[in-house]
């Protein structure tokens, strides 16, 4: 899976660990019923192979990248998670959240059956613990500790956990918030309160503390036990006998679960075609190939994120760019067609706005689509551009796209190096605006310094410490007007991107700022958008002013692509491909 | 040669070579410290910031390190812990940094080492013979080979290897498996495409060293008379030419050893899936694993040295005239 420039919000941490289904809710048959389907065995190997880089670390409260979640979380579930439909599946919650008539009150009850490695019991308390002594410290500094903050009288204060009983725990907020439930209450998970004491305030202890590092605790919260990790290698674990899910049905059914690192994707495949490995993800270019394989299953599924082409609003960015019918235009002349089909090979939809197809707040009417359709129009780009005082008329009546000194305009466009799909895609662009009359200077930037030099930012003169947004004078140390970027969003729980296209959000870093977008983002955490119609219309209605301001241009939602074995069998096909990920299991030989 | 004049040379080098690692660890040291990015760096990419601050951040995540303090404090303290046998803790594994190592140097080693024999034993074999037998179809032929396997990038070698021998012909597994016993044959053979794809190069490039050294001994007055005095051939090959040509070759093999270690083979481990010293110190620079980079240049400084000391060493040992009193 390529990975370059992007920032993740809304992560859903232990992805690929939150699997299975919604067995507390599922009447269980009666045994004589000769359709039910025979429990598979458990046997066997599943060998992921992997592209990516390796974890940092087990102990998830400090992690910061994907892959730590994704290795810890195949040894604990979270409270719940969702299916392919994006309908709720329980997991460590007996029974859905009850939320109070206000929206203020969340009452999360857990199973009775989860125990820690030592055989003692799970509890509210635990719960209660990891957020308050944990993810709430400043000594700990947890890194998503935002989710769980809310402005009340302008200022930032964190929601109150309260332990009701063995089992039963509340969070209280001051505000309503209809998504806390979806993000971040269902992907909270505990650690062992009795074990986190000894190390409480004592950072490097905590840090190095053998029993979080090596998952010694995990007891039957999760399918798989942690086995062996050997760094750049592989991370393996194995068959968890006492998973709380496993009672009813023997799950999981892989003996172990291998996660090998490859330095490269080639090498990845390569081991997928020789039957070294299960799985892995295929690059576009290698669909075609792998699909002729009879031995190999090749799944699409849609993705949560989208890449995007960032307008830079503020003062050190191309004046043009601060004017809407100029931003309109450039993405007029930038085809998302040829994107999808040049770039992304043809995996891949348009995208219009920063909520995705499948999540039911989707909408496409009123959403104008730049760059799409009769949308894609250069000749109308240049005469927009004109009209909005950038070039003269010559005389043959063609427009000649120009700064207003009559100098030509020069735009620099910023991404990260290494020859993928954000390089692909700088060079298209460069060749679309060519074709205007816009020259475009492509800057090639390392991460680190892209975040520092371009997309932090402070008031020129004053010594603030540089933030991604800090107000709307300041700038970056370098100037740049367009960067190529890859977003997430959360398709149920969209509100999370007012960070990007909110006036003060804290990572709108090019500098976006429409009254009405922030005032229906505030809406979208009222008490009056507990309706879900109210929510949709919300939604709905900022997808359509955004698209229309184009403070960036909105270019493809990918599609990835995934190889298996053609014996694995269970797996559910969609945008969330692991959610029932401990049910996979190998046909009989 | 005299045994007090060695002894004294080694001890000379060997203080020389504390002096010497303790100024790679201190210009590493804080070289690292004033570069313009942190470990903290990670946390801003994936930092959700929604009420975050990333000051704040950058601030917090420095002080779970330690790196916080002033930088002649950091310095300091990592002198006492090694002093006292402590390495640091690599934030980037999350793993005492000298259990990392010692779990995988053996990777690395063992590549290195099968390639450096595959490739000196064939190369220098290779490059004498082709000498011997200057200007025939097989000195054309090893010339040949040669030319191509100075050429040959390393990860196209190695994946072209993995495309013929593994995916299509199915004899090798196309990644190495580190569940293999060390000292096996499965392990042994695991390791046949890698040694092949790091050593080919080094073995083209021995053999133009061997052939060249070998041609030029051949000419000297030394042999000539050692052949009017009726030695057999192989004699005089092997302990007048041979012997003779040995020491530059000896000298660039230690030299590309000492390459290797670090960095050398990186595209080789990262190409068959080896957790090797390459792949640990690569990605350690990229996530600015302070002490895990500090130890693995440590290491890389004494290994060159070291290296050094043992040519200077078997120099003695092959050429008796040399001493070093």
């Amino acid at each position: 899976m390529k990975i370059y420039v992007g920032f993740f919000i809304l992560i859903l941490a232990f992805t690929v660990g939150c699997a299975s289904d919604q067995a507390t809710e599922e009447p269980t048959p009666p045994a004589e019923i000769p359709t039910q389907e025979p429990q598979p065995q458990v046997r066997g190997i599943f060998l992921e192979g992997t592209a990516g880089g390796d974890a940092e670390t087990l102990n998830w409260i400090l992690a910061a990248d994907a892959s730590s979640h994704s290795y810890a979380g195949q040894a604990f579930d979270s409270l719940a998670t969702y299916d392919n439909q994006w309908q709720v599946v329980l997991r460590h919650l007996a029974k859905p959240v009850e939320v109070s008539e206000d929206g203020l009150i969340y009452t999360i009850t857990i199973r009775d059956d989860l125990r820690w490695s030592d055989g003692t019991k799970v509890t509210a308390e635990d719960y209660v613990y990891t957020l308050k002594n944990l993810m709430f410290s400043d000594w700990l500094n947890y890194p998503y500790k935002g989710d769980w903050q809310e402005e009340v009288n302008g200022e930032t204060v964190f929601v109150e956990p309260e332990v009701l009983n063995e089992t039963t725990f509340v969070i209280k907020r001051q505000t309503v918030h209809p998504e806390f439930m979806d993000d971040p209450i269902y992907s909270l998970t505990p650690y062992p309160k009795h074990i986190a004491v000894k190390y409480e305030g004592d950072v490097e202890a905590f840090t190095q503390a053998e029993e979080f590092n090596n998952l010694t605790y995990t007891g039957n919260l999760g399918p798989y036990r942690f086995k062996e990790w050997i760094r750049n290698d592989k991370y393996v674990v194995e068959r968890n006998p006492d998973f709380y899910l496993g009672q009813e049905d023997g799950s999981p059914y892989f003996e172990e679960f291998v996660t090998k690192l490859f330095g490269t994707s080639a090498a990845a495949l390569a081991a997928l075609e020789a039957g070294d490995i299960t799985y892995t993800g295929i690059e576009p270019e290698q669909v075609a190939k792998f699909k002729e394989m009879e031995e190999i299953n090749v799944y699409t599924v849609p993705t949560r994120s989208y890449d995007l082409i960032v307008y830079n609003l503020r003062n050190n960015g191309w004046e043009g760019l601060r004017n809407k019918e100029v931003r309109q235009a450039l993405s007029m002349s930038i085809s998302k067609k040829e994107v999808i089909d040049s770039i992304r090979l043809g995996f891949g939809d348009p995208a219009f706005s920063f909520i995705p197809k499948p999540s039911p707040w989707f909408t496409e009417e009123g959403v104008p689509k730049f760059g799409y359709g009769s949308l894609y129009d250069k000749e109308a780009a240049k005469q927009m551009i004109y009209e909005a005082g950038y070039g003269v008329k010559k005389q043959d009546g063609t427009v000649e796209v120009q700064n207003k000194d009559g100098q030509p305009v020069i735009l620099t466009l910023a991404t990260t190096p290494g020859g993928g799909i954000a390089e692909d895609l700088a060079f298209l662009v460069k060749q679309e605006l060519a074709d205007i009359g816009i020259e475009v200077d492509i800057k090639l930037i390392p991460w680190p310094t892209l975040l520092r030099q371009y997309v932090m930012n402070k008031v020129s003169g004053t010594d603030q410490e540089p933030r991604y947004n800090n107000g709307p004078e300041a700038v970056s140390e370098e100037p740049w007007d367009m960067i190529i970027m890859v977003f997430n969003t959360h398709p149920i729980a969209p509100s999370g991107s007012s960070v990007f296209f909110g006036t003060d959000g804290g990572l709108n870093y090019w500098g976006y700022s429409n009254p009405k977008v922030d005032e229906l983002f505030k809406k979208s955490r009222s008490k009056e958008a507990l309706s879900e119609e109210v929510r949709k219309e919300i939604y709905g209605e900022i997808s359509r002013i955004i698209a229309d301001d184009q403070p960036v241009d909105f270019l493809t939602f990918p599609r990835s692509n995934h190889g298996f074995q053609a014996n694995v069998e269970g797996i559910d096909v969609g945008m969330r491909l692991g959610w029932n990920y401990h049910k996979w299991h190998f046909a009989a030989p | 040669m005299r045994q007090g004049g060695l002894q004294w040379y080694i001890v000379r080098r060997l203080i020389y070579a504390v002096i010497i690692a303790f100024g790679v660890v201190t210009i590493t040291f804080i070289l690292l410290r004033l570069g313009p990015s942190s470990p903290a760096d990670k946390y801003l990419a994936n930092m959700s910031a929604r009420t975050q601050d990333p000051a704040q951040v950058i601030t917090a995540i420095e002080a779970r390190y330690g790196l916080d303090k002033p930088i002649y404090q950091q310095y300091a303290d990592y002198l006492i812990n090694l002093a006292r046998g402590d390495w640091g803790w690599s934030f980037s594994t999350s793993m005492p940094v000298m259990e990392l190592i010692k779990k995988h140097w053996v990777y690395s080693f063992q590549l290195i080492f099968l390639s450096m024999v595959f490739s000196a034993v064939l190369g220098i074999l290779i490059g004498v013979y082709s000498a011997i037998k200057q200007y025939t179809k097989t000195d054309y032929l090893a010339t040949f080979f040669s030319f191509i396997g100075i050429s040959i990038p390393n990860f196209w070698l190695g994946i072209m290897l993995i495309l013929i021998f593994s995916v299509q012909l199915g004899w090798f597994k196309t990644y190495y498996d580190t569940g293999l016993p060390m000292f096996s044959l499965a392990n042994l053979k695991a390791l046949v495409l890698p040694v092949i794809t790091l050593g080919t190069g080094m073995m083209a490039g021995y053999t133009r060293y061997a052939r060249s050294a070998t041609l030029e001994n051949l000419r000297k007055d030394f042999v000539k008379t050692a052949r009017a005095k009726g030695l057999p051939e192989w004699t005089v090959i092997g302990k007048h030419v041979f012997r003779n040509a040995i020491l530059p070759i000896i000298t660039i093999i230690m030299f590309d050893l000492s390459g290797v270690v670090f960095g050398g083979a990186y595209l080789t481990e990262i190409i068959f899936g080896i957790p090797g010293l390459g792949r640990i110190s690569f990605n350690a620079i990229f996530a600015n694993d302070y002490p895990l980079v500090v130890t693995i240049t440590l290491i890389g400084a004494i290994v060159v040295l070291l290296t050094n000391l043992a040519t200077d060493i078997v120099y003695t040992w092959l050429d008796p005239r040399i001493r070093y009193d």
